[in-house]
């Protein structure tokens, strides 16, 4: 891992290529996984396939009014740790899948918004859907991270 | 459905160990290396690990510290086409694994997804700048 390594939220949180390029450049992925293997490594879980407890939607009141469905809020307890300690954030529109945490459309909405609002260098792209467009993404990725290497380099 | 919801695992020393971890290998499209070669690839590394073949590479758990070696030295055989990924649950636990439940993984199905579009992410990475440069101090 480089010295100037940047921890980066992606979306869909659970990528697997987003998380991929990011690693070979040395950086560190914000993941849905780590977030899943933390809660199901938990002790005070006493039932585990039940990974979500009472607990969690109380957590999420910290990222969602009150009002908002408590399948939002659970979700954003585990979503929320990595907006919070994300310093840059790759957000990836129209992914054709949406499945498990990530099959909120609500939630999806929430997050890319904390996302936006929290002042940190975002890419926004759209999945691509041929070769072109997947070396303009990778192009892309690629630039983001150089850029921010830079900026830590400045600093 | 009442496996799918009744299911409470026998969890061993290591599945209760915050610093074990587990990675998935994938081998995109093209790749020089299959799924054996992989796998007898990390046995051969005689690292503490727990290796399983599947059917789009491998899946390794073990201490983070063992995992990222063994991954290093994985991505040495084809750079451009072995990506790998984090998994929270451990190979073969009976809250994901296919063998003990109704259905495909969760996981498989943004991994069937996200496998059309990886032959074309692994041909980006190809520098192509040092290609066209050894094929002229070959050819030279």
């Amino acid at each position: 891992m480089g010295e100037n390594m940047v921890k980066i939220a992606v979306y869909p949180p659970n990528s697997l290529i987003l998380a991929d390029l990011l690693e070979r450049r040395g950086h560190t992925p914000l993941v849905l996984q780590k977030q899943i293997r933390q809660k199901i490594k938990d002790p005070e879980i006493d039932s585990p396939p039940m990974n979500i407890t009472e607990e969690d939607p109380i957590k999420g009141l910290k990222y969602a009014a009150i009002e908002v469905p408590s399948g939002v809020r659970g979700r954003m307890s585990i979503i929320g740790p990595i907006i919070d300690e994300a310093e840059a954030a790759i957000v990836v529109d129209g992914a054709p899948y949406g499945f498990g945490c990530i099959g909120c459309a609500r939630t999806n909405e929430l997050s890319i918004f904390l996302l936006r609002n929290k002042g940190i260098p975002v890419l926004e792209l759209n999945y691509p859907t041929n070769q072109d467009e997947t070396y303009v993404m990778v192009n892309q990725i690629n630039e983001f991270v150089d850029s921010l290497e830079q900026t830590a380099e400045e600093e | 459905m009442s496996q799918n919801l009744t299911m409470s695992p026998d969890l061993g020393k290591e599945d209760w160990d915050p610093d074990v971890i587990t990675r998935m290998i994938f081998i995109g499209p093209g790749a020089h290396v299959s799924e054996q070669e992989i796998v007898s690839e990390f046995h051969m590394l005689d690292l503490p690990l727990t290796i399983k073949n599947t059917c789009y590479g491998s899946m390794i758990s073990g201490k983070s510290e063992d995992v990222y070696k063994a991954i290093e030295e994985i991505r040495k055989l084809d750079p451009n086409h072995i990506f790998t990924k984090e998994r929270g649950f451990a190979p073969g636990d009976p809250r994901r694994c296919r063998g003990h439940r109704f259905g495909p993984r969760e996981g498989f199905h943004q991994m069937e997804k996200e496998y059309r579009i990886l032959g074309f992410v692994a041909e980006a990475l190809v520098d192509e700048f040092k290609k066209i440069m050894d094929d002229c101090i070959e050819n030279k």
